[in-house]
């Protein structure tokens, strides 16, 4: 088992375990044999290649698995001598090579087995994973996240030029106890700086629609803001799903919403169109399977607006 | 028009009173529960009158620069939007009345009451 949990995990972590897919971890090219293979031959490939198990494997199709135990058991009662085909256990748990690692954790802690087989689409034999498998690949995501880190928090201490400063913010997918604390930690900088309420309220705006994006309709993502002398620039990105059709997610009234982000005030089918009418510049990128970046730039008023004094 | 006169319009409950109680000025009402609607105002100083109980209220309430929240509609707010007011500093009120009868009771106290056509 591996003391990795999904639930309580520091965010960096969490990220990982969905971000990174078995594809990524996996053993492949993967040993196999057929089933008219012996179980002496299947050993022997066992010793010789260091692993426990090896997937058997008919016209591309996986059918079996023969584990050391099998072979512990064929030696003690003298088949080993015989065809694997016969012996192999064929009730098989496998997983698949786009699932993400959380799925691969989540099958250690479930089933008492070493390894699991990786199959495709197309259900081919692509590879296998192994606990060992799942540990390595962590701990070099994560030495590679921890250095991305401190370069960003060195960054961060390297002077910067006048009035420069960047800020980032980890949102996450359904967390409505967090949604819109970016916003409101950028809405108060804002503040801090001095810029006029209408400067305020539509870089607030642009920040807050994009930021429930994220929790409503994302796998999850960042929002980093970028201040320099007079502007800033609002970066919002995701990792997923991404959108099909911007023409339609920019049309005002269209929505992907469902009951129970409604019931929270949002899914009108406004965010999007909002973000650009506040904004003095609007891009958006997006790729299905990979994620949306959406980047707005609020540019400071020059003098506050005086206050209207009703005629 | 002030909140303590809001208040009392609306036959209200306070919650939360915050610093801008006795000096703040209101001239404009917005009446919405969906909060993807308040974030397109472009009015300063908004009082915002919603059933929407949760802190998301509270946000976009900070969001679009408005001045106080008045919770309709026999609303209790949740814990976390009261906290968030407190932080804030939004004052909160609550009021039994349905949206309707707050909007036209407010209606009548900023503009004078409404005459009948003729």
């Amino acid at each position: 088992m591996i003391p990795f949990e999904t639930q309580n995990s520091p965010s960096i972590i969490t990220e990982l375990l969905y971000r990174l897919k078995i594809k990524d971890i996996m053993t492949h090219p993967v040993r196999s044999a057929d089933p008219t293979t012996r179980l002496r031959e299947i050993q022997t490939t066992m010793r010789e290649n260091k692993v426990s198990g090896v997937p058997i494997v008919e016209d591309d199709r996986l059918v079996g698995m023969i584990s050391v135990d099998d072979i512990i058991r064929a030696l003690d009662q003298g088949y080993i001598e015989s065809p694997c085909g016969v012996h192999m256990s064929r009730k098989l748990v496998v997983l698949e090579d786009d699932m993400p690692v959380s799925m691969g954790l989540s099958h250690f802690e479930k089933y008492h087995f070493g390894r699991f087989p990786v199959i495709n689409r197309d259900k081919e034999l692509v590879g296998i994973v192994t606990s060992r498998d799942i540990t390595s690949a962590l701990l070099t995501e994560m030495n590679r996240a921890l250095e991305t880190l401190e370069a960003e928090i060195n960054s961060q201490a390297a002077p910067v030029a006048a009035g420069e400063v960047k800020r980032v913010f980890v949102v996450r997918q359904f967390d409505y106890e967090n949604a819109g604390r970016a916003s409101t930690e950028l809405k108060k900088l804002l503040q801090e700086r001095g810029v006029s309420r209408k400067t305020q309220r539509n870089a607030s705006v642009a920040s807050y629609e994009l930021e429930m994006n994220i929790v409503n309709h994302s796998l999850g993502g960042r929002m980093i803001y970028q201040f320099s002398a007079d502007r800033v620039v609002i970066e919002a990105s995701d990792r997923g799903p991404g959108i099909p059709d911007l023409a339609k997610a920019m049309t005002e009234g269209f929505s992907t919403a469902n009951d129970w982000i409604r019931s929270l005030g949002f899914g009108a089918g406004m965010g999007l169109p909002n973000t650009k009418r506040v904004s003095d510049d609007f891009s958006i990128e997006s790729t299905v399977g990979k994620g949306t970046t959406v980047k707005v730039t609020i540019v400071f008023e020059t003098a506050p607006t005086p206050q209207e004094k009703p005629a | 028009m002030t909140f303590q006169q809001v208040l009392e319009t609306v036959g209200g409950t306070v919650i939360v009173k915050g610093s801008r109680w006795d000096v703040q000025e209101i001239q404009h009402v917005m009446a919405c529960s969906l909060m993807s609607d308040v974030l397109v105002t472009e009015e300063d100083d908004i009082l915002l009158v919603t059933s929407l109980a949760s802190d998301q209220t509270a946000r976009t309430a900070d969001m679009v620069g408005a001045c106080g929240i008045v919770l309709m509609n026999d609303k209790t707010p949740q814990a976390e939007l009261v906290a968030l007011c407190r932080e804030l500093d939004l004052p909160l009120m609550t009021s039994s009345l349905p949206a309707f009868e707050c909007c036209w009771q407010l209606g009548n106290r900023l503009n004078g009451p409404a005459t009948p056509k003729s």
